[in-house]
């Protein structure tokens, strides 16, 4: 039933991203919705569960961009890997180890795009992307990380019942 | 059992970016094409209602912003009215010398002889590194890759990808767009290259040229790809740089590219590929 969901929220979340993020930019950077969806999922549901959520989050960013099929989606899924290892070694989500989650894994993310769009042959001007878009971006992202990761893990204690185990700090 | 090769972490991990890797080369490589438009073309249907729902609130929002602003905004309108109502007179007198000198060459100007299909924005790319559009007009209106797009305020970009319903449109502030361009005044050559902040750069403009701020940039319809004479925008700054050949210019487009919502393709334009002149020949 989760993996099944990713469909419907993932979509939906790369279209606010490809219309409404947009409309809210702060210099050249805005939230990354099916990036912190997905990191959201993936901190409490085993790992085959968070590729599904990784896969379909980043191929229907990838469909929304014109950059080639697969370049969000490689950041996203090793993100979800990273996430998953950590979320085993530990007996309680808390608030710094999400807010590090966000922090670095988004600058991965970004960095991952930007070598992706460099080797493929895609004009990238590495500093000013840095400071002004992967810096906002990472704002953003962690201004959104809290109430989406809230409305998440509530979505995941109806349909996902096994982790409402792990609780959160 | 049906689990165990997904338990060795490794392995999944590998073939997972295999997968990832996999799908950026078959898109690179155009065998993914069929695939990607058979995906992206509901999701661009749906896409508009989106778009409008944005629209309409940031439209909202904007009004509420601007009515502190609107006042003041009037009064520099009605003194720019003023002025503007005297040049008027005097280019109207110009124009009407330039119709009969073009009646006598038989020239027909390429701005009068556009054919143009409007187009409503209906999307943005979601990469903050890239500057695209999505537009609601596709192959089935006649749209095809390399066509120029416009509004009333100048130059937006050209169309780079059509589906069925929907086409992609690379703007011209994108870093990987570079469109031929010349000053007005002094009828200088430079290339107008994109950059993420939003503003555009023109460079390579030889070092003798006076470049004055306030200067209109126009296409200039070298390498085919635009049409000549489309408003690109206006000189802001003027760098020289020592032991450099060439200078450059800050260039602000009057189209606010991310509040657009209509735009118009140049249907009757047809890209020309020079670069077959580029290839060596034997004799």
């Amino acid at each position: 039933m989760g993996n099944f969901l990713s469909f419907p929220i993932l979509i939906v979340a790369a279209l606010l991203q490809a219309t409404f993020m947009p409309q809210i930019r702060l210099l050249g950077g805005s939230p990354d919705l099916v990036y912190l969806i997905v990191l959201a999922w993936s901190i409490n549901v085993e790992l085959d569960s968070s590729v599904i959520w990784a896969f379909v989050g980043g191929i229907s960013l990838d469909l929304m961009s014109y950059a080639p099929l697969g370049t969000s989606t490689f950041g996203i899924v090793i993100t979800v890997f990273i996430i998953s290892g950590i979320g085993q070694q530990v007996y309680r989500i808390g608030f710094v180890l999400l807010i590090g989650s966000v922090l670095i894994g988004t600058f991965f993310q970004q960095l991952s795009i930007m070598i992706i769009l460099t080797i493929t042959g895609y004009s990238v001007d590495w500093g000013l992307s840095l400071g002004y878009v992967v810096a906002p971006t990472i704002f953003y992202n962690l201004v959104f990380i809290l109430p989406l990761y809230w409305i998440i893990r509530r979505i995941q204690r109806r349909v996902v019942p096994e982790v409402s185990s792990k609780p959160t700090r | 059992m049906r689990r165990g090769w997904r338990s060795n972490r490794v392995f999944f991990f590998l073939l997972c970016l295999l997968v990832c890797v996999g799908l950026i080369f078959g898109s690179i490589g155009g065998q993914l094409g069929g695939v990607e438009n058979i995906l992206s073309t509901p999701l661009q249907f749906v896409s508009t209602f989106f778009n409008q729902s944005a629209q309409g609130i940031n439209n909202l929002f904007s009004n509420f912003s601007d009515v502190q602003s609107l006042q003041e905004r009037n009064a520099q309108l009605e003194e720019a009215l003023a002025r503007s109502q005297a040049e008027l007179v005097e280019l109207r007198e110009i124009a009407s010398d330039a119709e009969r000198l073009a009646e006598l060459l038989d020239y027909v100007s390429a701005v009068q002889n556009q054919e143009t299909l409007t187009a409503e924005v209906i999307g943005y790319d979601q990469n903050n590194l890239i500057r695209t559009i999505i537009i609601n007009k596709g192959a089935r209106d006649g749209v095809t890759t390399g066509m120029p797009v416009v509004t009333k305020q100048g130059l937006v970009g050209r169309i780079i990808d059509v589906t069925a319903l929907a086409s992609r449109v690379l703007l011209i502030s994108d870093p990987s767009s570079s469109v031929s361009a010349r000053l007005q005044t002094s009828r200088a050559q430079g290339t107008v290259q994109g950059r993420l902040t939003g503003s555009l750069r023109m460079g390579l403009i030889p070092l003798e040229t006076a470049v004055e701020v306030g200067d209109v940039v126009l296409t200039s319809g070298l390498g085919g790809n635009f049409p000549p004479d489309i408003v690109i925008g206006q000189v802001t700054s003027v760098r020289q740089f020592e032991f450099e050949l060439n200078q450059e210019a800050d260039v602000r487009s009057l189209v606010n590219f991310d509040t657009l919502e209509f735009v118009l393709v140049i249907t009757n334009f047809v890209p020309i590929d020079i670069s077959v002149f580029d290839t060596e020949t034997t004799p």
